[in-house]
């Protein structure tokens, strides 16, 4: 959902059922809310095996540049880490359940520095997570620079 | 048990072929789908738009705007904005059950407020199966560099 590094993380979110709100939906969406964090702080600190196991091997994921990367693509550049991030601070999430399949939207800001050039950018991600057994993982993630 | 076997391994090949045919019909259903969401975006039909889109879509535009699905369907009739071309190209689908997430480039060119523009977006759609129709849950554009 966002570059590498986290270091404070601030966030209000909602748990959104489609159709009736029951509490396997809530139980879920705070489940993955839980493994939203446990991306950032893998990202945090680089741990490329907690990511792997995150995310399907199929992982669909486009940078705010409009890149797309492959699940090996984007591991290899968390390990890389050439953004020098210092900070992202994630400003709220929402989460949307389909049954098995859960969307999260949420907004962020992130501080580092590239080249030598300080840089803050703030962002827009949506994540799908997919039910796989009697684990959530991620299939999918998007990100695109806040303009408006 | 061997006959069981022998029969089993006849029809393995042909049971593959079904499934895999079977994947690639929902694949080609989707990607319909894709196209007919650029045609009634063309035409402002939001009544179409509707019959593809969930009621609790979430949909973040290039800008990064977040727009549920009334306030994406407004932004499709805005008169303001003159579709010339809409393309969609590079389509993936990946068919996870009652899942499928969307990848591509969309290029869309027009007027807004009388000025021309260009846009070229990668964007990802996802899907869901609802009873027998597939409607889009979420849909992601970020603008692309040349």
């Amino acid at each position: 959902m966002r570059n590498v590094g986290f270091a404070m993380f601030l966030v209000c979110w909602t748990v959104l059922a489609a159709g009736a709100q029951n509490s396997p939906d809530v139980g879920s969406g705070t489940t993955i809310l839980a493994l939203e964090h446990a991306w950032d702080q893998a990202q945090e600190s680089g741990d490329v095996k907690a990511l792997a196991a995150i995310f399907d091997n199929s992982l669909i994921y486009i940078d705010y540049d409009g890149k797309l990367l492959t699940k090996a693509e984007y591991l290899a550049r968390v390990k890389a880490n050439n953004t020098h991030i210092q900070q992202i601070v994630a400003e709220e999430m929402i989460v949307r359940m389909f049954g098995n399949t859960a969307i999260v939207v949420g907004s962020y800001r992130v501080k580092g520095v590239d080249n030598g050039k300080p840089y803050l950018r703030r962002g827009r991600f949506t994540d799908t997570w997919v039910l796989s057994g009697k684990n959530w993982i991620c299939v999918a993630a998007a990100a695109t620079p806040i303009l408006h | 048990m061997w006959k069981l076997f022998a029969v089993l391994l006849v029809l393995a090949p042909q049971l593959t072929a079904q499934a895999r045919t079977a994947l690639d019909g929902e694949r080609n259903r989707i990607l319909s789908l894709e196209n007919a969401w650029n045609q009634a975006v063309h035409q402002k039909d939001a009544a179409a738009l509707k019959m593809l889109l969930s009621s609790d879509l979430v949909y973040v535009d290039f800008d990064g705007k977040l727009m549920d699905s009334a306030a994406y369907l407004a932004s499709v009739k805005s008169q303001a904005i003159h579709r010339e071309r809409i393309v969609s190209e590079s389509m993936n689908v990946h068919l996870y059950g009652a899942v499928a997430v969307v990848n591509g480039m969309y290029r869309e060119s027009g007027t807004k407020n009388g000025k021309s523009y260009t846009l070229r977006e990668r964007f990802t759609d996802t899907w869901i199966r609802q009873n027998d129709s597939w409607v889009c849950v979420a849909s992601q554009s970020t603008l692309a560099s040349q």
